[in-house]
């Protein structure tokens, strides 16, 4: 194993956070997010009642979902320390890969096993050059973003090239008693993820090493492998969430998810998880995709134009970078 | 904010060649390995009307990437760059809307406006003391919403002779491709030969020590984001020259794409490292390379391979993660 | 010419300053003094405009001053050399001599040539020669000192301060910045000069001023003043009272526990063999920068030996890491609290637990009740000051983190504790408290290394003490030969003279 420790020339000169500021990370900040969510519900439902039908509600988790599924395996290399700009690009790529294998049982497997495997490996390769070769985490995952787009092109010529298996189809775009069957997907994925980040060693591991790497080398953590494995988990997750946001769409196309790599970036940012790594929660994450999909729904419910939907975007990233995100 | 730490490296022997030639030197390299590929290939690749051509070809991405050089260089980023040009853009094409008379008032008003958007990004960054990265995505965002609130569809357009910008011709090469060497050369001498250029160096190397100083960090900071705001300015309108109107999603790729040139080039992310040449020469290598692929008659689609695979390379070679 | 009054100043947890005094006459060189954490750097940052003070006033040629960033103190002629580098890693040599104030043509352009031209002309006169153009980063850390002085030499400043100038340089480049010093003395210039080593304070001070914990205790000149009286000022209080006693005297015939032969860590650590035993706390003194830290942290793994072995546990390692060494039951607090040692956006809790998860494992589930008490039990027995186990560690003072630094390893270790600088930047009454911590540790019958650049430390706690100098063991020195003069001349041997 390879550890560097740069032996200190100097001491740092501590620079101490004053303590409001710090108090309000520790304390308030930590729920913030969830305060924005629950007023965003409020601030909907009387403006438009109809905001609170069933219909309008299951709609909205329905196209919440696939963001929801990627801003997870985002949080997490976030978490470690990172930054994963091919999320978008993964999406897309198997959502693509699934409309070619027909319409059977058979396919839907097929279609599955090729879409993970697209994402694992992504992932792999973005993990490995940010470890092996120290490229940073933005350029790594920026060009897989760029090589794995070319490879899509190349592949379907440019044009929309169909839809995925129906099963699969069930599973993006279809209620089951009015609760959209994708929501089961998220509860699933976001539980394991739970589960992993605040409930095993292993999710100490990963805090530990995106808040300070060289401590986590110097506490014998398999550094490499855990920031690896955040990406691989990353790609994994970008994987499903095309599937289930290629089976909600009609028609396949290669812009499918497009803008996730930023949303999905943005949605952990004001969820609570640090741009510097080592701190952050998943359900936080989590609520960060609602605010900004419910954003983008108030826009419509108030009868403003669609375009107000990326303004008010913007705003909620600033407001919520202004209030409570410090670097 | 990060100290860096200058790690006490035993006394190494002299280097002869400075770490800046030796980046330059790579790109250059590589350049010229493909065009004696492309003179292989075909008669016409090595033709100076074909070189020219392709630098003709690189010069809008150069002009937004050397602001991006700019906020790299003092360890920040812009990602606001692709929708301010779309905003630009439209704007630049609506309001003239085909009247000669607009033009001049209409573009310093579209130049002043980039620039203060650029401002308000460098404000936001310094006050909130959040990462640029969110901050100019936001921003980003709400000028993306804005252009497409003010059109949905390509706007306006602009008198004949406008493309004069874009076509007209200075010697062997076009109006706005010899405005963008100006531009670069301008910047490179500026960098090296000015306080304010050294500073933005020394911003990016540690900002720590910079602040300790007394170095103008805040102000230095708020003056980079402000002239990647001017460039993305002159971009939209050369944009507009070349295709006759602005379009409201016109520069949505200049927003990654912007990032490329600039690491190729040899300016790291990590800030402090690079120079604007690099990012000329990065940039005219993306397009020499696509030009070459077209010569073999390499789909567009692969070429955007090669170009994330070229972006692997260079990274990987140049070892961004450590510093020094 | 310069004088501070009344200077106070309070950091989250710590009263860094507590109301201290300072005069500078124009024409001398005043030593300022104090154990470390006394509060002598913060003191700096504040006359260099860096910090505010909370209260009381800087005088300026008898003028109150206030300065709103250091560029101001900078351009009214304060100039301070930090004892951490304030150089840029990837500009030249002369340019980081003269940023911010670059020599430019009638075009107001820089003049690299005359910029270059100077620097080498003041670098000679400080006896250098140098490539100029060379990246600062590329130099040794010894020259990157002689960078940082030249730039106080490009204008004469009115006042000049220098923060352990000579931690890392030696022999004719001490003598060569004495003498420097006094031609800017005799220049009018009056020069603040901080430092450990009190034979540089005696052959070059005129006057010397003396705070301990945040306050002034004394101002005095240097002539009549002998060593002793000068460290009861500095210390000032009953060593024994600060340095707890043994809880139980250490084993007569303590059994080796860690074995380090022959170690070499490129030109920092040159053949270097020590032993540690169990239940005695090993002190390893020397100067800041002479290999003690590498030392340690090749002993630790943390940085690859070249040459040597480790033997511990009845294995010998030719190449250890971190992971094996914290199995063999190894621990290693480090001077770098926030680079090396805590993951400062985590709770106390899980910094406690990072080096020892498996006390807290409960199948592949982290068992967080457990950790939780854990915690708890550690900040009640350490008094860690802080709201409870879920408590950001950032948001907590300097001698806080450092209990929970050592708490965690307290917990992870079983054989070898090494302490790197325990007591760094940590208020007294921490200190008196980790002090006790490592007297109880060593009473479980661990064997401790102490790093520790200030002798009282080193003569007060240490059963068995290593001197380093120079990436090399000078000298062993054992119960009663252990005294602050014998550590110093191991420490210094060639320095006598200076």
């Amino acid at each position: 194993m390879k550890v560097e420790v740069i032996p200190q020339a100097r001491t740092l000169i501590a620079k101490p956070a004053s303590g409001g500021t710090a108090r309000l990370h520790g304390g308030l900040s930590r729920y913030a997010i969830y305060l924005f969510l629950v007023l965003l519900i409020l601030l909907s439902g009387v403006a438009a009642p109809a905001f609170l039908s069933g219909q309008n509600l299951s709609n909205l988790v329905l196209q919440t979902v696939p963001l929801a599924i990627v801003v997870i395996g985002q949080a997490l290399v976030i978490m470690t320390g990172g930054l994963d700009l091919s999320v978008a690009s993964v999406m897309a790529t198997a959502a693509v890969a699934g409309t070619c294998f027909g319409t059977g049982i058979g396919a839907v497997i097929t279609t599955l096993v090729v879409s993970l495997a697209i994402g694992g490996v992504t992932g792999l390769v973005n993990g490995l050059l940010v470890t092996k070769r120290q490229v940073s985490p933005f350029l790594a995952t920026l060009a897989s973003m760029i090589v794995l787009q070319g490879l899509r092109f190349a592949w379907t010529k440019g044009a929309p090239s169909g839809g995925l298996p129906p099963i699969l189809r069930v599973v993006g775009a279809a209620t089951w008693h009015g609760i959209p069957v994708n929501l089961f997907v998220l509860i699933v994925v976001a539980a394991l993820a739970c589960f992993l980040v605040h409930f095993t060693l292993l999710g100490r591991r990963f805090m530990i090493t995106g808040g300070n790497p060289v401590t986590a080398r110097l506490l014998g953590y398999r550094v490499d492998t855990i920031i690896i494995g955040s990406y691989v988990l990353s790609g994994l997750l970008a994987a499903i969430a095309g599937v289930v946001l290629g089976g909600y769409a009609e028609i396949v196309d290669n812009q499918v998810g497009r803008g996730f790599e930023l949303d999905s970036i943005v949605a952990a940012v004001i969820g609570g998880v640090a741009l510097s790594g080592g701190r952050g929660t998943i359900p936080g994450a989590l609520a960060g995709a609602a605010v900004l999909m419910l954003a983008a729904n108030a826009v419509l419910l108030l009868g403003l134009p669609i375009q107000f939907q990326i303004v008010l975007k913007g705003i909620v990233i600033v407001l919520a970078a202004a209030c409570y995100v410090r670097r | 904010m990060s100290v860096t730490t200058i790690a006490p490296s035993p006394r190494a022997p002299a280097r002869r060649i400075p770490e800046q030639v030796l980046r330059l030197g790579i790109v250059v390299i590589l350049i010229a390995v493909i065009i004696v590929l492309g003179c292989v290939v075909s008669d016409r690749f090595g033709t100076m009307n074909n070189l020219l051509n392709v630098y003709e070809q690189s010069t809008d991405l150069a002009l937004v990437a050397l602001g991006q050089t700019l906020t790299i260089l003092t360890g920040g980023i812009d990602l606001s760059v692709g929708s301010m040009i779309s905003l630009l853009s439209v704007l630049t094409s609506g309001l003239i809307n085909s009247n000669g008379d607009l033009v001049l008032p209409v573009c310093a008003g579209v130049l002043l406006l980039g620039m203060i958007i650029g401002l308000v990004n460098g404000i936001g960054i310094v006050v909130l003391r959040v990462h640029p990265l969110i901050v100019t995505l936001g921003t980003g965002a709400m000028l993306q919403g804005l252009a497409l609130l003010y059109t949905m569809e390509p706007a306006g357009g602009v008198p004949d002779g406008f493309d004069f910008l874009a076509y007209g011709r200075v010697a062997d090469i076009s109006v706005g491709a010899s405005i963008v060497l100006v531009v670069y050369l301008l910047a490179s001498f500026l960098m090296r030969r000015t306080a304010t250029g050294r500073h933005i160096y020394a911003i990016g190397d540690d900002r720590h020590a910079a602040v300790l100083l007394g170095l103008p960090v805040r102000r230095l900071t708020v003056l980079v984001y402000t002239l990647s705001g001017l460039l993305c300015a002159m971009t939209a309108i050369y944009l507009v020259a070349r295709f006759g109107s602005g379009q409201p999603y016109a520069g949505a790729n200049y927003t990654l794409a912007s990032v490329t040139p600039v690491v190729v080039g040899g300016t790291m992310l990590s800030g402090g490292r690079g120079g604007v040449i690099g990012t000329l020469l990065g940039a005219y290598l993306i397009a020499i390379l696509n030009d070459f692929l077209n010569f073999l008659h390499v789909s567009t689609e692969i070429q955007l391979v090669v170009q994330g695979l070229i972006i692997m390379l260079a990274v990987s070679a140049y070892h961004e993660g450590k510093k020094g | 010419m310069l004088s501070v009054s009344g200077i106070r100043k309070a950091f989250p947890g710590v009263q860094a300053l507590a109301g201290v005094d300072l005069e500078v006459r124009a024409g001398e060189i005043h030593a300022l003094v104090g154990e470390n954490g006394a509060g002598k750097s913060t003191l700096t940052r504040i006359i260099a405009g860096v910090e505010r003070p909370d209260a009381g006033e800087i005088r300026l040629n008898q003028e109150v001053v206030q300065w709103h960033g250091p560029a101001q103190a900078k351009a009214a002629g304060i100039h301070v050399i930090y004892q951490e580098f304030v150089l840029f890693p990837h500009l030249t040599v002369a340019e980081n001599i003269f940023l911010g104030r670059m020599p430019h043509n009638r075009l107001g352009f820089i003049d690299h040539a005359q910029a270059e031209r100077r620097s080498r002309e003041i670098l000679s006169r400080l006896g250098i020669t140098m490539d100029v153009r060379r990246q600062v980063r590329l130099l040794s850390v010894a020259d990157q000192q002689m960078v940082e002085i030249a730039k106080a030499l490009v204008e004469t400043p009115k006042v000049l301060i220098l923060d352990e100038p000579t931690a890392v340089i030696a022999g004719r480049e001490v003598d060569l910045l004495f003498d420097r010093l006094r031609r800017l003395q005799e220049a009018g210039v009056a020069i603040i000069y901080i430092s450990h080593r009190l034979d540089e304070i005696f052959a070059l001070c005129d006057r010397l001023t003396v705070i301990k914990d945040g306050q002034w205790i004394a101002t005095r000149p240097v002539a009549g003043m002998t060593r002793d009286t000068l460290i009861t000022l500095m210390v000032g209080r009953d060593l024994a009272h600060l340095f707890p006693a043994h809880e139980r005297p250490p084993p007569a015939q303590p059994e080796i526990v860690l074995q380090a032969q022959d170690i070499h860590v490129g030109s920092r650590v040159r053949g270097c063999s020590l032993d540690l035993r169990a239940g005695v706390i090993t002190g390893l003194a020397g100067m800041v920068g002479s290999g003690r830290s590498e030392l340690a942290m090749a002993i630790f793994g943390g940085l690859p030996m070249e040459r040597g072995a480790v033997t511990v546990g009845g294995h010998t390692f030719r190449r250890i890491t971190p992971g094996q060494a914290i199995a063999l039951g190894i621990g290693f607090v480090t001077e770098d609290r926030k680079g090396q040692g805590l993951a400062m956006l985590q709770t106390v809790g899980a910094n406690i637990s990072a080096a020892n998860l498996d006390s807290v494992r409960r199948g592949i589930m982290r068992d967080g009740a457990r950790e939780w008490q854990i915690a708890e039990e550690d900040i009640g027995s350490y008094q860690i000051a802080c709201r409870g186990p879920g408590t950001l560690v950032s948001t907590m003072s300097g001698g806080n983190q450092q209990k929970v630094l050592i708490a965690r390893w307290a917990r992870a270790c079983h054989r070898v504790l090494i302490l790197d600088e325990p007591t760094r930047g940590v208020d007294v009454g921490a200190r008196a408290e980790i002090y006790r911590i490592m007297r109880g540790l060593a009473a479980r019958g661990i064997a401790i290394l102490m790093i520790s650049s200030e002798l009282p430390e080193i003569v007060g706690m240490s059963d068995r003490v290593y001197v380093m100098r120079e990436g090399s063991i000078t000298g062993f020195l054992e119960k009663d030969a252990i005294t602050e003069e014998a550590v110093v001349d191991l420490a210094t041997h060639d320095r006598q003279a200076a």
